[in-house]
């Protein structure tokens, strides 16, 4: 079996060892996650829906709404997730056990932030499926499916991110303030809260071009809630898959620039 | 490289580049030759700073070394990295925090064996109950990691070292915030273990005691070169060549200076009991009774046989080359 899977399926195992030992606090975050659905629904009613369906066609503000908070599930997933295992690593001492295993440092952040990925995937389902509700007229199998392709590909976009942000805390530590502005990043420019379309060009280009969560969202809605894209479909997949690629290959070049730095200085230095 | 070797290393040298404004570089080991043969336990002693944990990190994959050479089971360590971390075992200094709090022993060490090493599950979960059966365990295996003591915790960290059968153990001060006892247990189970599986240890210790009970070999390092290796008893004896006159006083303090300025006295140390090394020791045994009598104090005076600390004092403060195998 490949490393690779071995250490996904034991991340996740050891994940859900963790969240299922704590129950009361795991059916609570199930909770919290259905009722922000809920709650999302009396923001919508504040939402000029006209303007909806000038800017991407639609009047349903309730799904528009959720689906962006929804997606916000992921952000962790890219800014915190490998950042904190590897603080915590660093913190106690774990990583140098880590660093002497023998596998791909790169492999090994890629794999964690996967199981903790699926983590977020089981706070996203309660949300998810209270936006759905109100998307019946529109939803389809199929597009119900490529939109949850999307989704996956944006995922794993942030999960290469995420990596990049993993070698930024080992190598400066101290990174809450980057963490910081990403984060408004995020909110702000992916048409989480307010389509794309109504953003500045410059703010929209570059919500485009460098938040892989942009996309994955768009192209949800657009498959569940028959919503107007920014760019053509076939455009945004590429952009998607680009997103997926690059960020990849950044993340790759980051873990290799870290390990090199660390066997410099050492871990312990970092 | 020699094939003979399970653990080499020539002319190794270590320099940490220095950081930021103002800090200079620090040369680390300054061009050491080591040679562990497999199936030993061997025992690096040396004082804070050393160079032991540098040299443990190169071996172990963590650091590269600036200049010269290290094998670890007949691989470079700088060009077969990987080939080198699947035949390693490592546990750091104070490492007893780095494994998962919320999860149990039993847990945590199936993780790393499994997740980590690629162990089969079910031979981690036969090894995890052989090991801590053999060093009295069982019955904190499923506590969560974070109810272990201190030592308990540093416990599982050997143990996790061990759990995929590894060729070499690096073991960086394993026992330093053990119990008497436990220590005691896990020495024994390090030796056994090492023994009945042919695995080579080398340990970086401050216990003497450890050093002496467990070590075939051991080595000395100061100041980033190797200045001693050889048996426990090699490492006694070379250093004091001297004898060892030993005093008990109540307040030595106003005696020490007048001790150090006795003929034949090459170092004095202190921590209770005053130490006096010297050639002769009947000599110096008989001026510092003079000494005492004309002060009017009464103290116990005798001539004792060298201990592994006095010799790891001497040589630490004398910071001298003493021998080579």
């Amino acid at each position: 079996m490949s490393s690779g899977i071995r250490l996904f399926y034991m991340a996740v195992w050891r994940t859900w060892l963790t969240l299922a030992r704590y129950k009361v606090n795991f059916v609570s975050e199930l909770v919290t996650s259905a009722l922000t659905g809920v709650g999302m629904l009396l923001f919508a009613l504040a939402f000029d829906a006209e303007m909806l369906q000038r800017t991407i066609g639609t009047t349903n503000a309730a799904s528009f709404m959720i689906m962006g908070i929804a997606y916000q599930s992921w952000q962790g997933v890219a800014l915190w997730s490998a950042a904190d295992m590897f603080h915590s690593e660093l913190g106690s001492g774990q990583i140098d056990y880590t660093f002497t295993c023998p596998f791909s440092r790169y492999v090994y952040i890629v794999t964690n932030i996967a199981a903790m990925a699926l983590r977020s995937t089981l706070f996203f389902v309660p949300l998810f499926c209270v936006g759905l509700w109100f998307t019946r007229s529109t939803v389809t199998l199929g597009g119900l499916a490529l939109g949850l392709i999307a989704t996956v590909l944006s995922v794993g976009a942030l999960a290469q991110m995420g990596a990049c942000f993993a070698s930024l805390v080992l190598r400066f530590q101290q990174v809450s303030a980057v963490f910081g502005l990403f984060n408004f990043a995020f909110q702000f420019l992916t048409g989480m809260f307010i389509p794309l379309q109504l953003l500045p060009a410059i703010l929209r280009w570059v919500g485009i071009i460098v938040l892989p969560m942009s996309f994955g969202m768009d192209l949800l809605r657009h498959y569940v809630m028959g919503t107007r894209t920014v760019l053509t479909v076939p455009a945004e997949w590429l952009i998607l898959v680009g997103q997926f690629l690059g960020y990849a290959l950044l993340a790759n070049l980051a873990v290799r620039a870290l390990e090199r730095s660390a066997r410099e200085q050492g871990l312990h230095y970092l | 490289m020699d094939t003979q070797f399970a653990v080499q290393t020539q002319s190794l040298r270590k320099i940490y580049p220095g950081r930021g404004h103002g800090h200079t570089a620090v040369e680390a080991l300054k061009g050491v030759d080591l040679a562990v043969r497999p199936g030993e336990v061997f025992g690096l002693l040396g004082p804070n700073g050393a160079g032991k944990t540098t040299l443990v990190r190169i071996l172990a994959t963590l650091l590269r070394g600036t200049a010269g050479h290290a094998w670890v089971g007949g691989y470079d360590v700088a060009k077969n990295e990987q080939d080198v971390q699947r035949i390693i075992g490592y546990a750091g200094q104070d490492s007893e925090r780095s494994a998962y709090f919320r999860l149990t022993v039993r847990e945590n060490l199936l993780y790393f064996a499994h997740a980590l090493r690629g162990v089969p599950i079910r031979t981690a979960h036969e090894r995890i109950d052989a090991f801590a059966a053999a060093v009295g365990f069982t019955d904190q295996l499923d506590q969560h990691f974070t109810a272990l003591s201190g030592g308990q915790k540093q416990l599982v960290i050997v143990l996790r070292a061990l759990l995929h059968q590894p060729r070499v153990v690096f073991l960086d001060e394993p026992s330093k915030s053990l119990d008497p006892v436990t220590a005691d247990r896990v020495r024994g189970f390090l030796v056994e273990y090492a023994r009945q599986h042919a695995v080579t240890i080398l340990l970086t210790t401050h216990n003497m005691e450890e050093a002496e009970e467990i070590c075939d070999h051991i080595g000395f390092i100061n100041g980033g070169l190797l200045q001693f290796v050889g048996t426990p008893r090699e490492f006694r004896h070379s250093v004091t060549v001297q004898e060892t006159v030993e005093v008990t006083l109540p307040d030595p303090e106003p005696f020490l200076s007048q001790f150090r300025e006795l003929s034949g006295v090459s170092h004095v140390s202190t921590d209770g009991t005053v130490r006096l090394y010297c050639q002769d020791g009947f000599a110096v045994l008989d001026e510092v009774v003079t000494m005492l009598k004309q002060a009017g104090v009464k103290a116990s005076v005798s001539m004792v046989e060298p201990s592994l600390d006095d010799a790891f004092s001497i040589l630490v403060n004398s910071g001298q080359e003493v021998v080579r195998e």
